[in-house]
């Protein structure tokens, strides 16, 4: 019959408990993987209990009384620590015969190995881990640890120490063969990266771990070779290649690194790997990187250039110089693009402008979204550039003032019946498009002046391609620059809303009032359009008139009804944008007599044919009372439409020639319209806007220098002038020599006054 | 009820009577545990060299009783541990006489079975709480090894922990 239980030792015999004791724990740590047999397992936890429990070092109250109960345990863990020791100084003579991979097998294999004994032997001590160990930590002792911290510490102390540089150096062997291209057992180095993390312990608390053994023994090393490996790789490869294939190559070897880390390194490495990268593949050659950057523009190589943009933005300041020199790029293409336009000379249209602006920055706009990420400070440089072209370039080398001219007129164009931006979406889009130019334009205020004028034109014709357009346009606008910068344009469509309704009214009050027969027949149908002076950039005409008195009979009912409808206002009859259509009854040739579209001017002067069919030059001038300024160029259309015939032949109008009705009048059409625009007065018009402008600036310097000092009181002179730049820059970049003279002239006029000091003050 | 086989462990006395044991309760002892989880599977019974059938028995009725509560996982909870009271079933369960409280204890200790200990522990305590050392030696049968000298000392020094 076997004995009930192994043997177990004496409980107070330290040395047969310890003999007991090693020889089954030197069974656990090399024949482990022979199993371990029940009876002894709990023999030996007996066995450490029963010593830890002997009452032979309890003797006497002095000890007792100044540790309160003894506990047992130190000799067993003193001579656990030795025997440890002993079993690793084998283990390390053992590792002496390999090397490299061999090496790196052997470690892994021992450490796992050892590390699956120490749990046992842990649970075996368990006593030991309860009591002694608790109490020697609870009372602070150092260098105390639980039994499986301590088989860690051991092997690091005994074994790791002199071995971690010749494990290292296989690993990082192994590292370098993979860089090479070589296939290799990854999970060996994961496993070398747990035994180092695992050894990580922070001696002050026992309970947490540390990296610091990783990272001294494992992420230095491996950040050093990396660092050789990427300094020798990079130089070889630059030498013999392309800088677009360097940079696939440096973009293909980060995200390698990156992938590796989560393959079979701890992630702590991974913020200094991917540092150590970039400083050799990228910084170390950012200077090549960037010299290729203006061949890539120039080539428009979107793709490399979103590589580069890629590698640059990872590393300090890469990118500035890289905004530098697209800024001035995109300001060169902006300026070789207007470039052509002008070299189209004088009779370019405004949208080849346009367009030629638009392309530009569709183009950059797009290489920023696409190669650049949309990454703000892009978009900055893209914005100053766009800027600098836009406002300075060849045609507007006279003044930046042409530029937004040339930008209204396109936009009249677009809002104009009768222009080719047939589909309504269409026009949306192009709306959309002149606001991007809008944006860039630093004569805010000329745009408005010329926008408005011909708003005004196209309001007054009913020659708007839409309500909606219209509308859409100013909130455009309203959006990019307040409410201020639309209000007249949205008061100017106000009048028309209000003169339809008006009109109607009007025909009804006429419906009602007595009129006879007579007056009935001659009655002409007219509309009329009631049209604010101040909202309105119109000017009164600049000819006398006299008009024919069928139109003056019509001006005055309606007069007369307008007076009792608002008493105490003034109409000013503008007659130079007035227009009618007059029948030619005279003419036999066609069923339907021609209808002649013309001005009032035009009407005038036609209708005087009624009283007879030849009439002088001075006749003429005399019954209409026009300027020849503008008498003249109206004959003139009449000749060349040969509706009126000159004599003598072929002279040009003027006093001494007469004028006589054309009765074989011919046209392919019924309707012939001989409204049209004089050149002349088109570029007086021109001029005339842009006089404006100047005085209008003057104005809003002034009302901004009042305001400010209103507020202010007493102000320095400089931070006045700086304070009147910050508030009118956005209608337009005022010149400071044209602040000061305003703030002079201001003071001529008693607004303001100069004190002591350069400084001035509101005279309220 | 019903054990699988699989489930059934044998406890082994030290007085050599075999305890059959369902797996769960039995690990209630981290020893025990411990062992199952490194050596596996076990078929023999297993030897309790320290704790003799009748306080083993007590101890697994514990166990038994205690068998679905959460594992305790030791230091731990310093709160519940630092209170004195004691669920009611424990403490009727501790309703014993001295010598098997204080086997009952041991063995908790060598078992390693955390809450047992620490309610073994308690009620020594609570039988301590509020008596003179005179009644606490009666209680504990404890014999009087103090001359009165030492004694006098012994009581000026710890003068500071009196009650009243």
């Amino acid at each position: 019959m076997t004995p009930l239980f192994p043997q177990a030792p004496q409980k107070d015999d330290l040395d047969g408990t310890w003999s007991f004791l090693e020889n089954g724990i030197d069974n656990v740590m090399v024949k482990l993987e022979e199993g371990v047999d029940m009876k002894t397992y709990m023999a030996l936890y007996t066995a450490v209990h029963n010593f830890c429990t002997s009452h032979k070092a309890v003797s006497g109250h002095a000890i007792q009384s100044q540790r309160g109960a003894h506990l047992l345990g130190e000799e067993l863990y003193r001579k656990l620590g030795e025997y440890l020791s002993g079993h690793l100084e084998s283990v390390y003579k053992e590792s002496t015969s390999h090397a490299e991979e061999a090496l790196l097998a052997f470690y892994i294999r021992e450490w796992s190995r050892y590390t699956t004994a120490a749990k046992y032997i842990n649970h075996l001590f368990r006593y030991l881990n309860r009591h002694w160990v608790k109490r020697e930590i609870d009372e602070g002792k150092k260098n105390v640890y639980d039994v499986y911290t301590l088989h860690l510490v051991k092997w690091k102390e005994d074994f790791f120490v002199k071995l971690h540089d010749k494990v290292m150096a296989a690993v990082l062997n192994l590292v370098e063969k993979q860089r090479n291209g070589e296939t290799i057992e990854q999970s060996q180095i994961k496993s070398i990266v747990d035994s180092f993390v695992s050894l990580g312990l922070d001696e002050t608390d026992p309970t947490k771990s540390t990296l610091e053994i990783y990272r001294f023994y494992f992420e230095k090393p491996f950040l050093i070779a990396t660092r050789s490996y990427y300094e020798d790789e990079s130089r070889q490869f630059v030498a013999e290649n392309s800088v677009v294939e360097y940079m696939k190559k440096a973009e293909a070897r980060l995200d390698e690194e990156k992938a590796r880390v989560g393959l079979y390194l701890h992630p702590d490495i991974a913020k200094h790997l991917t540092d150590t990268c970039l400083d050799v593949l990228v910084t170390a050659h950012s200077e090549l990187l960037r010299d290729e950057f203006q061949p890539l523009l120039d080539n428009e190589r979107q793709d490399d250039l979103a590589r580069m943009y890629r590698l640059l933005s990872r590393i300090k300041d890469g990118l500035d110089p890289l905004r530098t020199k697209f800024e001035a790029h995109v300001r060169k293409a902006g300026l070789a693009a207007v470039e052509k336009v002008a070299a189209e000379g004088e009779t370019f249209e405004p949208k080849m402008y346009v367009d030629a602006l638009l392309s530009v920055h569709t183009r950059y706009h797009s290489l920023v979204k696409e190669a650049f990420n949309g990454e703000s400070e892009f978009v900055r440089s893209l914005d100053n550039a766009c800027r600098e072209f836009v406002n300075r370039n060849k045609i507007c080398k006279s003044g930046s003032t042409k530029t937004p001219e040339l930008l209204a007129r396109y936009t009249d164009s677009l809002l104009k019946k009768g222009s080719k931006a047939a589909e309504e979406s269409e026009l949306e889009d192009m709306l959309v498009q002149i606001m991007t130019v809008f944006k860039y334009i630093e004569d805010k205020d000329v745009f408005q002046k010329f926008y408005s004028k011909m708003l005004a034109k196209r309001l007054v014709h009913v020659s708007s391609v839409s309500d909606d357009a219209e509308t859409s346009m100013i909130s455009k606008l309203k959006e990019a620059c307040g409410f201020e910068y639309t209000n007249k344009l949205q008061r100017m469509f106000q009048d028309i809303q209000i003169s339809k309704d008006l009109n109607a009214s009007y025909k009804d009050w006429l419906d009602k009032s007595f009129l006879d027969d007579d007056d009935r027949k001659k009655l002409v149908d007219s509309h009329f359009q009631i049209l604010g002076t101040g909202f309105w950039p119109l000017n009164a005409p600049s000819t006398d008139f006299l008009a024919p008195p069928e139109i003056v009979k019509t001006a005055e009912r309606f007069q007369k009804f307008y007076f009792d409808k608002h008493n105490g206002r003034k109409l000013t009859w503008l007659w130079q944008l007035c227009k009618g259509e007059i029948k030619a009854n005279y003419i036999k040739n066609t069923k339907v007599p021609y209808t002649f579209q013309v001005s009032t001017y035009q009407m005038g002067i036609l209708l005087l044919f009624n009283d007879g069919d030849t009439l002088t030059y001075s006749d003429i001038q005399k019954a209409t009372s026009l300027t020849p300024e503008i008498l003249d160029p109206n004959l003139s259309i009449f000749l060349k439409a040969k509706v009126l015939v000159i004599s003598p032949e072929g002279s040009k109008p003027g006093p001494g020639s007469s004028f006589t009705l054309n009765y074989n009048f011919k046209n392919k059409k019924i309707k012939v319209n001989l409204n049209i625009q004089i050149k002349s007065e088109q570029k007086v018009e021109t001029d005339d806007t842009h006089k404006t402008i100047e005085e209008d600036r003057k104005l809003l310097l002034q009302s901004a220098i009042v305001r400010i000092m209103k507020s202010r009181k007493k102000m320095k002179h400089v931070q006045l002038v700086q304070e009147v730049i910050h508030q009118v820059k956005s209608r337009f970049p005022p010149q400071v020599p044209d602040i000061k003279k305003n703030i002079e002239a201001l003071m001529e006029k008693d607004y303001i006054e100069r004190l002591d000091g350069d400084e001035i003050a509101y005279i309220a | 009820m019903a054990e699988d086989n699989q489930n059934m462990l044998s406890f082994l006395s030290n007085d050599g009577k075999t305890i059959d044991v369902p797996r769960d309760v039995a690990e209630r002892s981290l020893l025990i545990k411990n062992m199952l989880d490194d050596i596996g599977p076990v078929t023999e019974a297993i030897p309790i060299p320290n704790v003799s059938e009748n306080v083993l028995n007590k101890v697994l009725e514990w166990c038994t009783h205690h068998r679905s509560d959460p594992p305790s996982t030791g230091d731990e909870d310093d709160s519940r541990r630092k209170t004195t009271d004691i669920e009611e079933w424990d403490q009727k369960f501790m309703q014993v006489d001295q010598e098997m409280l204080f086997e009952i204890i041991l063995a908790a200790n060598y078992l390693d079975i955390k809450p047992l200990l620490d309610i073994g522990c308690k009620t020594v305590a609570n039988m301590i709480k509020g008596k003179s050392p005179e009644e606490i030696r009666k209680t504990f049968n404890i014999q009087n090894d103090f001359t009165p000298e030492e004694e006098d000392q012994i009581r000026r020094e710890n003068e500071w922990a009196e009650d009243r």
